[in-house]
């Protein structure tokens, strides 16, 4: 007899669960189905296959601009919050000084201020400090959003790896930066490099922080939720959010399924 | 490995102390720990300035003054949306937590073997657009919307009568918002059942407690870290949250988070009242963060 459920109560809650993934999945295939649809307002019945709004999508500079701006900031901010994320990680796992439980708090909590209370403090800031509003703003932002992930990410993968090895490098001569470079980084460089793809795709959908410091250059979120308020261009929306949605999803999937798989090459090395 | 080896068998802990003694503590630290300082902690603190007065948008002599607290105290509009914003984030999350429970529990203890894969394909969702999400629902829920016009369609509904209510309502906030939250809340549950040693139910089993006893006295109680650290990662962002009720709300779903914005518009900014609401909320939010403080190990939602 199984202790946690009887039969029923496993198929019960197969159903469950399968209901659950169809309610999170449809509206998402609506998104896809009317994206291929070919009326100008997403309504039923369906009107005919098209493959007119993605063509439209291609020549509309305005959407293209927008996602350029985005992927700019999304690969500056999250090679800087990976930056930022590495040296801190390293000092939690690797070192001992007083108030570790301090600093790794402060580190932590961009993960629970609410960003509207984020964005108008930054918005405070730059104003107070006379800075104008540009990419950088939202560079800036960004990487104090992303950081503590890049952080949940790295800490666990350090804690995995044998302080010994890098003692090893050390008593052989190695420098510290040499160290690092040799050994610890290629060994969290999986860790490395899902941070990375965390953080540029929380900078890539981020909407409301940069909502308070974008200048006059939008990003792609900027742009997708003002022609969700002025819905003239519908179609097309869909048709790059699908695009950019299945994009982001398989960047995920990937990212999970590659950490996954070079970690379980390294444990296997490690029992060898 | 057989260099790990010889490094942990001739005992390493003067060895640690010279790796610390080059210390880059400093180093390491000092570049993130700045960032924070200058981009993080120093803005909120100009906030809490410019809710005192200490410093203004208005020129002209200001100081120190507690005005723009008492009027925010003694209001009943900013309290009363507060107390809405309230009750619509502890209802949207008291309700996903209810609904992942079961998800994570099935990942948990059903014994299924592609449990992961079954929890990627819960959770994908939520790595995606946020923005792309609400966007679906207000192709959903329009008057000319996915759901309308299907019932105008099949002859539900006369195209002269839609369905409303869907869009640009209160009701219309907190689906999406349950939506956009659900496939989250799920793991933290799911990570303080896979904890959970069986050994425990099956214990409780051999003593003649039914599985629902099981589960009343063992499980429920042994996985409340988890419901509660799921309840508040959905209830922390939903309480400041104003981009979907900017989207999907309408008059009838502005939430504070809504206000606060409205405050440092372009309309007619009052950038005083508005620090004061942006700091009431963010002092709300560090104090539960600090009273739940254990239940919100990073670690627990790091794991896996």
């Amino acid at each position: 007899m199984d202790v946690a459920l009887s039969k029923n109560g496993a198929r019960l809650l197969r159903v469950f669960f399968t209901l659950v993934v169809v309610f999170l999945y449809a509206p998402i295939a609506i998104l896809l189905i009317f994206s291929f649809n070919k009326s100008a307002v997403p309504t039923f019945p369906l009107s005919g296959f098209t493959l007119h709004w993605y063509r439209e999508f291609l020549g509309n500079s305005e959407i293209k601009a927008a996602l350029e701006t985005s992927a700019i900031i999304a690969a500056v901010s999250s090679a800087g919050a990976v930056v930022l994320g590495v040296l801190a990680s390293m000092a939690l796992t690797r070192r001992f000084f007083r108030g570790k439980a301090a600093v790794s708090a402060l580190l932590l909590s961009p993960l629970v201020i609410p960003y509207v209370v984020f964005g108008i403090s930054l918005l405070l800031l730059f104003h107070t400090l006379g800075v104008p509003r540009s990419l950088l703003t939202v560079v800036i932002g960004h990487i104090v959003i992303s950081l503590p992930y890049t952080i949940l990410v790295l800490v666990p993968r350090l804690d995995q790896i044998d302080v010994s090895l890098d003692e090893a490098a050390f008593d052989l001569g190695a420098s510290r930066l040499r160290t690092f470079r040799s050994i610890t980084l290629p060994l969290i460089l999986p860790a490395v490099v899902s941070a990375f793809l965390i953080a540029f795709t929380t900078s890539f959908d981020e909407y409301a922080v940069a909502s308070f410091v974008v200048g006059t250059r939008v990003t792609f979120p900027i742009y997708l939720y003002s022609a969700l308020r002025f819905p003239s261009q519908l179609p097309q929306v869909i048709a790059v959010a699908v695009v950019v949605l299945i994009l982001s999803l398989a960047v995920v999937v990937a990212a999970e399924v590659g950490r996954r798989i070079a970690e379980r090459r390294f444990a296997s090395l490690e029992i060898d | 490995m057989a260099i790990a080896d010889a490094g942990s068998s001739r005992g390493h802990i003067p060895r640690r102390r010279r790796l610390r003694v080059d210390l880059t503590t400093p180093t390491l630290l000092g570049l993130p720990l700045a960032w924070l300082a200058v981009f993080f902690l120093v803005p909120i603190g100009i906030v809490a300035a410019y809710s005192f007065d200490v410093y203004s948008l208005d020129p002209g002599p200001h100081s120190f003054t507690l005005t723009a607290w008492r009027d925010f105290l003694h209001s009943s509009v900013y309290l009363r949306l507060f107390w809405k914003s309230v009750r619509m984030s502890l209802t949207v999350s008291a309700i996903v937590v209810v609904l992942a429970y079961p998800l994570a529990y099935y990942l948990a203890l059903s014994g299924t073997k592609r449990k992961y894969i079954l929890l990627l394909l819960l959770i994908a969702p939520f790595l995606t657009s946020y923005l792309l999400r609400v966007l679906a629902w207000k192709v959903i829920l329009g008057n000319q919307g996915v759901v309308n016009t299907f019932l105008f369609w099949t002859g539900l509904r006369s195209p002269d009568h839609p369905l409303s209510q869907l869009l640009y309502s209160r009701f219309a906030v907190m689906l999406v918002l349950g939506y956009i939250w659900l496939p989250f809340v799920a793991l933290p549950i799911f990570v303080s059942l896979e904890s959970l040693d069986r050994r425990l139910l099956e214990a409780a089993s051999d003593l003649g407690a039914s599985r629902l006893q099981a589960f009343r006295r063992v499980t429920l109680p042994l996985s409340l870290p988890g419901v509660v650290a799921a309840f508040l990662f959905v209830f922390i962002p939903t309480l400041g949250e104003f981009v979907t009720p900017s989207l999907v709300g309408g008059a009838n779903g502005y939430m504070y988070g809504n206000q606060i914005v409205d405050l440092f518009g372009t309309g007619f900014p009052d950038w005083e009242t508005g620090s004061v609401l942006a700091i009431f909320l963010l002092g709300v939010v560090a104090v539960l963060t600090v009273v739940f403080a254990r239940f919100l190990q990073p670690r627990q939602v790091a794991a896996d």
